[in-house]
């Protein structure tokens, strides 16, 4: 069989990433010659369904009892049960945390092959899958060939664009499964993170302003704003926290936090060694610098050369307009 | 009066004074409570561990004239120097004063004639005993009036000046009275006694002063023999134990004070007990004569922090004396502080206290046992040996610390996260700036820079150390002194990514161990490649080169690159053409200055570099204070209001100088830090040596840039 | 009770970007000057199972496992300076990277010959491939439940309760052994630095050595088994080279900017 499944959690919805997972899927099945199928999993499954059958030729809903709350085992068990019957070419799933837990579990179970954050699924010319994704923390890049079959491939979150939605909608099924919940690990409780400050080390983006800056009040009307705008963390060099602007939790570097977000947005940072030391594993370094030759900017994937106080402002209004 | 009379010239000794016997008896009871007092300092000694501390004897001879006799230290305190020097010259000299009389009374040497009885027996004798009594006032004076910071008040300090004063003031009137008594024809020799003699005269008959002389004369004796079987009891037993200490001190540089650990024998590695620390450790506490000198000049204590070095010796040799027993593990401890101790280290068998078992009677562990020895402040020492060098006693305050921290780190791996973050990228990957994107030989882009087998025939070796290579700011200096090496047709080479770190931050930091790895790994690589001559910027590294590197076997001429430019300076290999005329001011880096004595050579290349434009810090030289970077602590945040650095760049900005010259990588990193944390004020520059003379010689057609 | 963790050797991860460089032939890592150290992760679950240990005071047997070449007995060295109770190293010579299922494989072989073990710990990913899978399959080889993600355990009248951090916040979990968990990182279970006594005796402990032979799979077997394949390993092209935006005016270039800030923001 050339078909290719997607496993989504009918909990997520149909959010980005289960956008981009229905593209990739279809584009793979394109490529294989065959059928998309979508497992929607859990509760909300019945309300997600239509919405993914506008992109996938199947839909099977599982939200029985059982499943209803996410359980491993118990779910790991339907899922290999509702991907093996039908002998997919491919599953795909999306980056969350669930899909992580199960994707080499359920490989096993099919008797496939698993690869994980995945950037590219593609078929090889001899017919295997193959994926691409980022080793050595991001420092080399690695194409895999899936050796067996299925290959289990779940992806890295917003990789892949959203597919084409389709004239004629899937059909949606109910799944026959005889569900038995396997209780030997069970989820007893859940819990949202606290809302509040999240920690530094654990934002995707950080807005961090240096002794340029100039003084307390700019972090306040200036950066906290253009954070916020942009769901970031502030953050802070050591000069600006050694002056007493902002407060020591504040400061990245050698001395301070080590810190690993999407984007960092540098803002009248010089960026002396001991600063970068703790921006090393930033995925992009963005800087604002009046300053040409600021070091900062040897590590910038890109850069701007103006005054943050007039920058920041007009940004601001540009980030909202892009935004909508 | 004739020659004849001037050579029989005496007083009659104890005159007024019947049954001298009693006297002799009580000093049979002054000389056992004495004699016990500085028994049980030496049976406390004996329990540390061994030190070599009497060899070369010549040397040793001279430090005792240059410290304990000159006491060049002790007048570095103008006025502390001055009285210190009336009161114990004084005491010298009436001490020598009373043993004439033993031996020309009682002994039948009749040396206490002519001459000599004039001008030193009486003359001699009176001015220094007024002497004694000015620097008691002085010293009192200081102490309660103007109450430096520095200085311990206990209810000591207090009884042993007045004691000091009661006994010269008793003195003057048993001379004076038997002056006055007897109308002694050489009255005038004694100029003081003579005013007392003739201030009593009109104020009481001739029988009131006989009975007050004798009186006052076994008063006299009374508090001097009271004073003398005191003595080991109390500070002033340092006018046996600070001799003793400095004639014990450490003959190498400051740099090369940390003891070595055998990892093989050793029971537990570092120090917390006092029983772990050497004989000379001990004797330190009993040398220590309170005066603050080196709290006055840590760097941290002056920023606000708990670091007190006196505090330090002042706190365990109070355990010392309070509770020996328990110190030493011959009791059992109820703790106080922190760790534990392995029972081995329990000196009496178990038999003996059938109560305690050998895990009861471990010795009082000493680190946290009094606030001075609490973690927060040993790991706030910065390893600067500003205390070590004010020590007017030679005590070894900053390798006490090091020993502490020994124990903290490599016994209980308890020590601050960023060290901890330091010191785990130096085991893994030979550096301590963890996180860094640099390479090693990132600084030579463009440059034309020998490495691995050229090693083998370049004339010497340019250590670039960890800071000159790593952190972006000193990479500056290294490529600077790497092209007035070139410019100068030096031959020379680097290790490269061969190179680790010398292990400077390890082994301050405590982790003797991880030191040890490095040294043996670079010392091994040196050799390999027949290495003899270094170049390094890096103070830390020519410290660890210099005075540590040959107990591993590396036998290397080490050249701090400011003593090497120098040199090349004056042979005429660079030629500088000095431009700028700004006034610049050069920070010691303490394990340049202080630590090694170079002292000169960065000074001549600010004033080759700027035309003579170098103004001087009020702290400098030997006196130099630390940039907060040494001893690890360039791996830790200090509290905002807290900042060695903060000072010191305060310091050098008020001096008015355009640049701040420096020498260290650290020093670099920690002044940048501090001159930049300054709300306004004027535009310093913190500049290397190096980049100095570089920016003086550097071709000039390549396109003016200023520094 | 008796804790096995599974530990990975790999390259510095901390080895700058400049010194990193790829054998493309075995598409593998050079080590160059780089040192190996022990998985953080790997690192992480080590430091939870000590701490469980000594919630339990002491009642628990800490065993550590590693499959790998030569030199990763230093990193199972180190685990003994940490206090674990015994270390076993599965030798493997070969040279080329073993993928997720061989490894799980011998470990699972391994655990099996060493005893039984109520909890098996391993690191959530490494540092090196990030693969991410090793827990899972080890797991289904043995047949056992397993739980990602966990960064806290935790022992209640021979139930585990183990906190594992999710992407909405945290879930409680509980498991009765025997059970496998892949551990993360958060700020209780940062691994402690040994003492340098521990260190010092860690060098004379014994440690158990096993070949693959010993565990009765061979290499024909193994290579037959085919998971995944490297077919490509290579370093990006990246941008050294800072992109100033370009533009006339201010709000040109202010433009650009934000364009390029939506581009990397938009993809979370």
């Amino acid at each position: 069989m050339n078909d290719v499944c997607i496993i989504l959690f009918g909990a997520a919805g149909f959010d980005k990433a289960a956008q981009g997972l229905a593209g990739a899927g279809r584009r793979l099945a394109v490529e294989l010659g065959g059928s998309l199928r979508a497992v929607v999993v859990g509760e909300g499954a019945q309300a997600l369904a239509p919405e993914v059958a506008r992109v996938a030729d199947e839909v099977t809903v599982a939200d029985q009892p059982g499943l209803a709350e996410y359980q491993p085992e118990t779910c790991l068990t339907a899922l290999a049960e509702l991907c093996g019957t039908r002998r997919p070419r491919a599953v795909l799933l999306a980056g969350d945390t669930y899909s992580q837990e199960t994707a080499p579990r359920l490989a096993h179970r099919l008797g496939g092959s698993a690869a994980g954050d995945c950037v590219e699924v593609r078929v090889a010319p001899g017919g295997m899958v193959r994926v691409s994704r980022q080793v050595y923390g991001g420092k080399a890049q690695a194409v895999l060939e899936l050796k067996r079959s299925p290959a289990v491939v779940w992806l890295r979150a917003r990789s892949f664009t959203p597919a084409p939605a389709r004239a004629e909608a899937g059909a949606v099924t109910r799944a026959a499964l005889n569900v038995r919940p396997d209780t030997r690990a069970r989820v007893v409780e859940r819990g949202r993170e606290e809302s509040g400050e999240a920690r530094l080390e654990e934002a995707r983006v950080i807005v961090s302003g240096g002794r340029g800056i100039g003084g307390p009040e700019p972090f306040e009307s200036e950066l906290k704003p253009l954070a916020e705008l942009l769901g970031a963390q502030l953050a802070a060099s050591r000069a600006a926290c050694d002056a007493g602007w902002v407060p020591p939790t504040w400061q990245v570097g050698q001395t301070g936090k080590k810190v690993t977000p999407e984007l960092y947005l540098a803002v009248a940072i010089t960026g002396a060694s001991q600063h970068m030391a703790g921006i090393s594993e930033a995925k992009t370094i963005a800087a604002i610098n009046t300053d040409p030759d600021a070091p900062i900017f040897k590590h910038c994937r890109f850069g701007i050369v103006e005054d943050y106080r007039k920058v920041v402002p007009l940004l601001r209004e540009k980030l909202s307009a892009l935004m909508k | 009066m004739n020659a004849a009379a001037v050579n029989e010239a005496t007083r009659e000794i104890y005159w007024n004074v019947t049954q001298v016997w009693v006297m002799y008896a009580l000093l049979v009871p002054t000389a056992l409570v004495a004699g016990y007092g500085v028994y049980r300092h030496l049976s406390r000694w004996r329990r540390g561990q061994p030190a070599a501390r009497f060899d070369r004897p010549a040397a040793r001879v001279g430090l005792l004239f240059k410290h304990a006799v000159a006491q060049r230290r002790t007048a570095r305190d103008a006025v502390a120097g001055l009285f210190h020097a009336f009161i114990s010259y004084g005491f010298v000299v009436l001490t020598v004063a009373t043993t004439v009389v033993a031996l020309d009374a009682d002994f039948g040497t009749a040396i206490m004639r002519g001459r000599f009885y004039l001008y030193f027996q009486s003359l001699a004798v009176d001015v220094f005993g007024a002497l004694v009594m000015v620097g008691v006032l002085m010293a009192a004076a200081r102490r309660y009036l103007r109450r430096p910071r520095k200085l311990v008040h206990t209810d000591e300090a207090a009884l042993i000046l007045a004691a000091i004063f009661v006994m010269c003031l008793q003195g003057f009137l048993v001379e004076g009275w038997r002056i006055a008594a007897t109308n002694d024809p050489w009255a005038a020799w004694s100029p003081f006694g003579n005013l007392v003699a003739r201030a009593s005269q009109s104020l009481m008959g001739p029988e009131a002063i006989r009975v007050w002389h004798a009186g006052a004369w076994w008063f006299h004796l009374a508090t001097s023999f009271a004073f003398v079987a005191w003595l080991p009891y109390t500070k002033m037993m340092h006018v046996l134990t600070a001799p003793l200490n400095i004639y014990a001190a450490n003959l190498a540089p400051l740099g090369a004070t940390l003891k070595r650990v055998d990892f093989e024998r050793t029971e537990s590695f570092g120090v917390n007990t006092l029983g772990g620390f050497t004989w000379k450790d001990l004797l330190d506490l009993d040398a220590c004569t309170e005066c603050g000198r080196c709290t006055a000049v840590c760097p941290a204590n002056t920023v606000g922090k708990e670091l007190s070095p006196r505090d330090i010796i002042l706190g365990l040799r109070d355990l010392m004396h309070e509770r020996p027993r328990e110190a030493f593990g011959l009791v059992a401890s109820n703790g106080g502080g922190v760790g534990e101790v392995s029972a081995a280290a329990c000196t009496t068998p178990a038999d003996k206290e059938p109560t305690a078992d050998m895990e009861a009677r471990k010795p009082l562990p000493i680190i946290g046992a009094v606030p001075a020895t609490s973690p927060v402040a040993l790991w706030q020492c910065t390893t600067c040996a500003a205390c070590m060098e004010a020590c007017p006693v030679f005590i070894e305050q900053m390798p006490k610390i090091v020993d502490m921290r020994r124990f903290l780190v490599m016994e209980e791996a308890e020590f601050p996260d960023s060290m901890q973050e330091a010191v785990m990228s130096l085991e893994r990957r030979g550096h301590p700036f963890s996180g860094t994107q640099a390479t090693r030989m990132d600084w030579a882009e463009g440059l034309n820079v020998r490495t691995g087998a050229d090693v083998r025939e370049a004339e010497v070796l340019l250590w670039v150390g960890c800071g000159g290579a790593l952190v972006e700011r000193n990479q500056r200096v290294t490529r600077a002194t790497a092209q007035l090496l070139e410019q100068a047709g030096v031959s020379f080479a680097v290790m490269g990514r061969e190179e680790k770190c010398s292990g400077d931050p390890a082994r301050r930091i405590g982790n003797e161990f991880l030191f040890e790895q490095l040294a043996r790994e670079n010392v091994g690589n040196l050799n390999k490649y027949g290495v003899k001559k270094v170049v390094t910027a890096c103070p830390h590294c020519f410290n660890t080169f210099r005075n540590e590197y040959p107990q591993y076997g590396g036998a290397f001429e080490v050249f701090h690159h400011s003593e090497f430019l120098a040199r090349l300076v004056e042979e005429g290999r660079l030629k500088p053409v000095p431009e700028s005329g700004k006034k610049v001011t050069f920070h010691d880096p303490c394990y340049l200055g202080r630590q090694n004595g170079v002292y000169d050579a960065p000074r001549e290349l600010v004033q080759i570099s700027t035309r003579g434009g170098a103004v001087e810090m009020p702290r400098s030289r030997n006196n130099s204070f630390c940039c907060g970077g040494g001893g690890g602590m360039s791996f830790v945040d200090e509290p905002p209001d807290k900042r060695v650095n903060q000072e010191r760049a305060r310091e050098a900005v008020e001096t008015g100088a355009d640049v701040l010259a420096v020498g260290c990588p650290f020093c670099m990193t920690m002044m940048e830090d501090g001159v930049g944390a300054r709300k306004g004020g004027r535009d310093v520059k913190v500049l290397d040596v190096a980049e100095l003379l570089w920016e003086a010689s550097r071709p000039r057609e390549a396109g003016k840039q200023n520094l | 009770m008796n804790i096995l963790v599974c530990l990975k050797q790999i390259l510095d991860p901390e080895v700058p970007a400049r010194d990193f460089r790829v054998d493309a032939a075995r598409r593998e890592a050079e080590q160059g000057s780089a040192s190996l150290v022990t998985n953080i992760f790997c690192e992480n679950a080590l430091e939870t199972a000590l701490q469980l240990r000594e919630r339990a005071g002491g009642a628990a047997k800490i065993t550590v496992l590693s499959c790998g070449r030569p030199s990763a007995e230093d990193s199972l060295r180190k685990a003994l300076a940490m206090k674990a109770d015994a270390a076993a190293l599965v030798v493997d010579e070969s040279d080329a990277t073993p993928d997720p299922l061989a490894v799980a494989r011998v470990l699972a072989a391994a655990i099996q010959k060493l005893g039984a073990f109520d909890l098996i710990m391993t690191g959530r990913e490494a540092g090196d491939w990030g693969a991410g899978q090793t827990g899972g399959l080890l797991a289904e080889e043995l047949g056992l439940p397993c739980v990602s993600f966990v960064d806290t355990v935790e022992v209640a009248g021979g139930v585990l309760r183990l906190k594992r951090q999710t992407d909405a916040g945290w879930e409680l979990i509980e498991a009765t052994p025997p059970v496998v968990v892949t551990v993360t990182n958060d700020e209780h279970n940062v691994p402690r630095i040994p003492k340098v006594r521990d260190v010092m005796m860690s060098y004379r402990q014994p440690l158990t050595k096993l070949t693959p032979a010993d565990l009765g799979l061979s290499d024909e077997a193994r290579a037959a088994d085919g998971y995944y394949e490297v077919a490509e390993l290579f370093i990006p092209q990246k941008e050294t080279r800072c992109d100033f935006v370009a533009g006339d005016t201010l709000d040109e270039k202010v433009d650009a900017f934000a364009r390029r800030i939506v581009e990397v923001t938009r993809a979370l």
